[in-house]
Formats: structure tokens, sequence, C-alpha cells
């Protein structure tokens, strides 16, 4: 009896129930695209903040001081320290490998070079003194796990735009700064000859990209490391080492100086992405390097992506809560209406808790199917946001599905208690009489 | 004359008949106007607040000279005066900007004998703080404004074992100085291993007086506003080369179009959403109504007046919980802008007309209903069958 009272009200006004279903879901499917998007957020945005480069600089600790003015190194090539090239692998193999994004190490070494066809056969084409900066792009790194990992300059430093190609590795090949290329009139094609300081005779190498960087590397010749370290006479060496890590911006907590921290607290630190923390790994993995926090990009990025997750927050909370208005309203509308049944009811005998227990009934009934739909289509709308916003689609959780019935449950209960304890309290009579 | 003293006479009844009623309609129309105004105001707070936070990544402006050539430090310098012709504000936001000159030099320990070579930075200009963001791991305040006080990066100041407090020999090509160190600072990049000291220092040591290498600026603003910023100083700047680190401009550009994106889209969602509860709302009280609507036309009330008679009573409700609901709308922004940005969002009034009128647009809306009521044949509402 009980389970066909429920079928009846819905088979027998479907419009009436099509239509608070329907309020239940647009509520419910807000709800959804809200809380998908927010917790997906703050990681995609993180990401974005890559292209900011790297947030670590690795380099050589006993190394003298770098004479570096505007990005450019002005010590003799036999000064300082270098690294091991060999090393870089173990990077991958730290607590929070997965957070590093790429990583790119630079060897500069000032050169002469020369373009034969650079300018025309009566002022043959000596371009002078410049900085060849041997790096990797597209580099496939050995891991000491047996796999090997893609990485290079073009990732960490998505600015650097190249007409025409990057160098391929192994190759001998350069991209050239836009504003060497106008001063040399080196083209993409052209051959450059190199040569370094005390290593005997001109190395061609050829052109197949104009790198734009706004910065210093636009008077550069950027090769593969490799040709770098031969022009040196550095094998198997590096001088600096850029880092793009995923961190999670840093609080009062990861402030504290680790020193100072309880072996919990110095758990809770190390195993917590915090940039100080990947620092620590990094440099216990790479042996005798000085491990630096670039911190305008770290900092930068903190502040914006805190600030961006609060706000976000309150925005959803903001859509959380005039969902349950919505849907309350709702609900409490279609208890309203119904005034003549429960009276009627009540007449025919029903007593005020099972009116109550079937209302409530017919409500959940409506909260579960309505939210379901609400969750449906608020997958798809989080969809289109996170497509058109950021290019990405966030996965469908379960535990906003649960969340999202939770509360649907909840809000169309809470909604309609109010109609229903004033409902159980009617006077069947006078509401019978229409008054 | 007559009609419409009685027009306003059922108006007020139909208004103050129920208290309860008004309440509840006022509620929800003001909570949807508060909802409404709160996040416009919030959002535009925001976006203007997001280009001040990206200033903590530094300089983002740079004047050199023209046609540097970075193999040769020395040759290529600008005017230092023109610093002074640099704008001081910029869409009523201060505009760090600091001229420097490098030097590269000998550096030693007061009383040491051992040089190394350093770079040595003069600087002149306001915020050096915000134009090279970084940590100051030691700071001596009464040291800072010595005409011979220099800043040590943290690289540096180890290779020299210094602290705050010390004193620092320069010299460079015969020309000595000396400087009192006031600060440490980290910042994790090039500047760990330069010595900052004042301009004049810098040039006396370089023998360049009236010299700089270069000005960086930090301009706040949208990366459009930026843009036009840089155009129209190299146009007043002739002799200089000013142009954006297109490190940060791409990264800020990229990063504040995702969140802008992001907010007005959830916003929209938000502001829909409560348009929706705020219709669900009104509309039930319409239902409610129908008993009104059956009489009227009973005695005789052309439609078009019972329905004039319901917008205008829209309206009124409309107006009035726009006014109240925005009006603490705003106020409790500036309250958010304080929990998240830790400032004060600054109200802006434009939002005030524009949330009052959505919630009138809204609540005219919500009364279509009411249209249905047309149809509403008087006998069968009294007999209780609609």
């Amino acid at each position: 009896m009980f389970l066909r009272l429920v079928a009846d009200s819905f088979t027998r006004r479907p419009r009436r129930k099509l239509l608070s279903m329907a309020a239940l879901a647009m509520g419910m499917s807000v709800a959804t695209a809200a809380l998908s998007v927010s917790l997906d957020v703050g990681d995609r945005l993180a990401k974005e903040f890559r292209s900011l480069g790297a947030n670590l600089l690795v380099t050589p600790q006993a190394d003298s001081l770098p004479l570096e003015i505007g990005g450019v190194d002005y010590r003799p090539a036999n000064a300082g320290a270098y690294l091991p090239e060999e090393d870089l692998g173990k990077l991958k193999t730290i607590f929070w490998r997965f957070n590093i994004m790429a990583f790119a190490p630079i060897l500069e070494v000032p050169v002469q070079a020369w373009s034969p066809t650079s300018k025309n056969w009566s002022n043959p084409g000596v371009v002078g003194d410049t900085t060849l900066i041997g790096t990797w792009s597209e580099h496939s790194v050995p891991i000491p796990d047996g796999t090997s990992y893609v990485t290079g300059i073009d990732k960490t430093n998505p600015w650097w735009h190249v007409e025409g190609k990057w160098f391929t590795e192994g190759s001998e090949q350069c991209v050239v700064g836009t504003a060497f290329s106008k001063k040399s009139g080196v083209k993409v094609g052209d051959t450059l000859h190199v040569h370094a300081g005390d290593v005997a005779g001109w190395r061609p190498l050829k052109v197949v990209g104009i790198l734009s960087t706004g910065g210093p590397e636009d008077n550069a010749i950027v090769a593969p490391l490799t040709i770098a370290q031969q022009l040196a006479n550095k094998p198997g060496q590096y001088r600096r080492l850029y880092v793009s890590a995923l961190t999670k911006p840093e609080d009062a907590f990861a402030r504290k100086d680790p020193k100072t921290m309880t072996p919990a607290e110095f758990d809770t630190w190390y195993c917590t992405p915090y940039i100080s923390a990947i620092a620590l790994q990094i440099s216990e993995e790479l042996k005798g390097t000085d491990v630096r926090v670039i911190r305008r990009v770290a900092e930068g990025e903190g502040n914006v992506l805190t600030r961006v997750r609060t706000l976000l927050w309150l925005v959803t909370f903001a859509a959380l809560l005039a969902a349950v208005l919505a849907v309350g309203a709702s609900a409490a509308a279609s208890v309203i209406e119904r005034r003549t049944e429960i009276g009627l009811m009540k007449a025919l005998g029903a007593n005020s808790g099972l009116v109550g227990v079937l209302l409530a009934a017919e409500q959940l009934l409506l909260a579960f199917v309505g939210g379901g739909i609400g969750y449906a289509v608020g997958i798809v709308l989080a969809r289109v946001l996170g497509e058109r916003i950021f290019g990405f689609t966030p996965e469908p959780k379960l535990f906003v599905l649960l969340i999202v019935l939770a509360l649907a449950a909840l809000i169309t209960l809470l909604g309609s208690a109010y109609p229903l304890r004033q409902a159980s309290r009617y006077d069947p009579a006078p509401i019978l009489r229409g008054e | 004359m007559g009609a419409s003293s009685m027009f306003w006479r059922i108006e007020r009844r139909l208004l103050t008949a129920n208290y309860g009623r008004l309440f509840v309609i006022l509620l929800a129309l003001g909570a949807g106007a508060a909802v409404t105004s709160a996040l416009l105001n919030l959002q535009i707070d925001a976006k203007k607040r997001l280009t001040t936070e990206f200033r903590a990544l530094g300089a983002n402006v740079i004047v050199a000279p023209r046609e540097t050539n970075n193999t040769d430090s020395g040759s290529s310098t600008l005017d230092e005066g023109l610093l002074a012709q640099l704008p001081t504000q910029y869409e009523a936001k201060p505009v760090p900007a600091v001229a420097f000159l490098y030097v590269i030099g000998e550096v030693a320990k007061a009383g040491t004998i051992h040089f190394d070579p350093a770079v040595i930075a003069g600087t002149e200009g306001h915020g050096l703080t915000e134009i090279r963001p970084g940590r100051r791991t030691e700071y001596l305040a009464d040291v800072e404004n010595d005409p011979s006080a220099c800043e040590v990066g943290a690289k540096a100041a180890a290779q020299f074992n210094v602290h705050a407090g010390d004193s620092l020999q320069l010299r460079n090509q015969g020309r000595e100085a000396s400087c009192k160190v006031f600060a440490l600072v980290a910042t994790g990049g090039a500047e760990d291993t330069q010595v900052f000291t004042k301009l004049k220092t810098a040039q006396a040591l370089d023998d360049l007086d009236g010299r700089i290498s270069l000005i960086q600026l930090s301009v706040t603003g949208t990366p459009n506003s930026v843009k036009s910023f840089i155009s129209s100083l190299s146009q007043r700047l002739p002799g200089a080369d000013v142009h954006g680190i297109k490190q940060l401009s791409e990264a800020e550009g990229r990063i504040y179009d995702r969140i802008s994106g992001l907010l007005s889209a959830t916003v929209l969602l938000v502001l829909f959403l409560t348009s929706l509860c705020v219709m669900a709302g009104m509309s039930n009280v319409a239902v409610e109504r129908k008993n009104d609507v059956g009489l009227m036309k009973a005695i005789g009330g052309s439609i078009r007046r019972v329905v004039r008679l319901f917008l205008t009573e829209a309206i009124l409700l409309g107006i009035a919980g726009g006014l109240v609901g925005s009006a603490i709308g705003i106020v409790v922004s500036i309250w958010l802008g304080i929990a998240v940005f830790g400032v004060a969002a600054q109200p802006r009034w434009i939002v005030y007309p524009v949330s009052v009128t959505l919630t009138v647009i809204v609540s005219i809306a919500s009364a279509f209903p009411l249209r249905r009521l047309a149809s509403i044949r008087p006998a069968s509402v009294f007999r209780g069958e609609e």
C-alpha cells in the first residue's frame, strides 16, 4: 500500500514531479561541476605555473663565484667547478620523483663564430665573439631503474620559442638567437663554424632554428650539451642545472627550519612536496651540489595559488549554498501544494507519522533520481568548463557522486521538514473545505 | 485618479496582507541579490588583486641601452637621469624602479688580503625588494641609510664569510672603495652571487660617473595594460630599449587568462543558480495567489489589470530586496576580500546598480507563472478544483 501510494504520486502528476526534479537536477549539476573543477584546479594551475620556468637551480657546492650579468657568465671556462652529467638520472629517483616535471643542464662556452653565408663575399662573415650554450632538447635521460625520461630546455623554459626546429641530440646542429641572427645574417639552413679557446679547429654546425627568448640567449648560440662539452674540453660535465618541480605552496610550517623540527615533524615536512623538501632531496641524490630555490618563481607561484584556491572554494561554497536554497525551496513548494492531499489522508485515518514518512520517502526518491541526473549533467558541465579554460577534462570522481547524492537527500529532507511538520499539524477539516 | 488610487490600495494590501510571506520573499530576493553583488564585486576585485600578486615575481620591464652587446659589459650604458623620467605611478599603482650599474670587480672582507672577483651591482631607486624578490636572512635597519651601505647575496656572503655589520673592501682597476654590509639576501638567482652597493660607489669603482647599465621596473597591471605601458614608455625614451621580460609576461598572461576565465565561469554558474533559486521561491507564492486572482476575476477585474497588479508587486519587491541585499553583499565582499587576499576588497559602485537590476529582472521573470493564472476560471478555483 505504502509503495503503491508513492508510485501513484509520481505517475498521477508527472509534470509537477518533473519540475521539482528538474530544479533538483539543475542545482546538483552546478554543485557537481563546481566541486569537480575546484578539486582538479589546484593541480592544473600548478602545472600552468611551470610555464614560469624552473624553480630550482643546482650549482656545484665548491664553485667560485659566478660573474654573471644578464644571464651571461664572464668567468673563464677553466675557472670554477663542474658537475657530472651521468648523475642526472637520479633526479627521478627521489621521493617526489613524479613532481619533477623537467630539468636541463647548462654549460656555457665563449666561442668565436663565422658563417660563409652570413655576409656577401667581399665581407667575409666573421661574426666574432659570442656564447655557445650547451643544453638538452628532447633528451632521453637513462634512469637507474632501467627506464628513461625525456626532458630538456624546451620543457623547463617554455617561453623559448624556436622558429624552425630544435636541434636533434647527437647531431652537429644548433639554433641561434634572433638578435645574433639579425646581426650576422645567419639563417635557418646555413652552416655556422664555431671555435673555442684552446681546442683546435673550426667546428661546423648546421643552423636548424632561430630562437627568441627575450633574454640574453637572443645573442647566443644554443647547441647540444655534448658539443659544448667537447668545445670546453669538459666531457660529461655541466655547470648549472635548472629543475622545474610541481610543489605545494609554502605555509607557516614549511618555513620552519628543518633542523629545529622534531622527527615526526621532519617526516611530515619531508613527505610533503614543499619546494624546500624537494631541494633537500635533490641535494641528497646529487652529491656536492648546492640546490637553491629560485625565490621569485616559487613565491609568486605560492602566493597566487593559495589565493586562487581559497577564492575557488569560496565560489564553490556559494554554488552549493545557492543549490541548497533552490532545492530546499522547491521541496517546500511541493509539500505546500499537497496540503489538500495530506488533509484527505488524515481525514481517512492516517496519523501524522505515516504522512510524514510517506512524503519523506517521495522526496528521497526524488532526491536520488534528481541528484543522479544532476551529477551526470554536472560531469558534462565540468568537462566543458575544464576543456574551455584549461584544455583538460576533469576525471569523474566517485566521491563527488556520493557527496552530491547525500547533499540532495539532506537538502530535500531539510527543505520539506518545516512544511511537513506544519502539514502534520493540519486539521483536515478546514483544508478540505479549501480554507 | 480614483482608479489609480484603488490600484495602489490593492497593491499595498497585496504586500502587507501577510507579513510572514513578505518576509520570506524579501529574504529570498535579498539573499539572491547579496550573493550576486558579493560575487561580482569579489570577482572584479580578485582579477585586479591577482595582477598585484604577480608582482611577487619581481621586475617585468627592463629599460636597457639600444644595441646591447652582451660580450662587452662596460661599453653600452644609459644616462642616470633616465631614472627620474620614469612615471612613479601607473593606473594608480606605484611603479618600483631601480637603476643598476654592474661592475666586475674584486671583493674581500675588511681586514683580509685575499681578493676574489665578484659582480658589484650599484643600485639606486625605490623598491629594490619588489624588483628583486628574495628573503633577507640578516638585516640591520640602522646601517641601511649609511652612504656606504651594501647588501650581499647569500652565496657571495658565504664565499667572503661576512655577516650583517661587517665591512667589505671593493676594488677595480686600481680604484678602491669600502662598504658596510646591512643585509644578506637569498633569491636563488644570479643575485645570490652579487654585492649590491649604492650607485655612486659602483660608478666611482668603474669610473662611469652618471652612467647606469639598465633600469628594472615592476609594473602592476593586466598583460594588456603592461604592454601599453611598455609601448608608451619606449616612445618617451627614444634612446633606450624598453622591453618586457618574456618569461614573466607569457606565463602571467596564460595564468591570468585561465584564472579569470575560471572565475567568470563559476560566478556565472552561481548567478544562474541563484536566480533559479529566487524564481523557485517566487513561483511558490504565485501559486498561493490563485484564490486572490479568482476573486478579482469574479468581481470583474480585467486580466490585464490583474497581471499589472502582480507585476507591480514583483517590481516593488525586486527593488526592495535588491537595494537591501546588494548593499549587504558588497559589505560581505569587503570582508571576503580580507579572508582571501588579506586586503579589503574595494567596493566598486557599478556592481550595485547591476545587481539591483538583475534582482528586479529575476523577480519579474519569476512572476511569469502568474500569467497562467489569467486562464483561471474563478468558479473552479472557488470549488477548490485547481
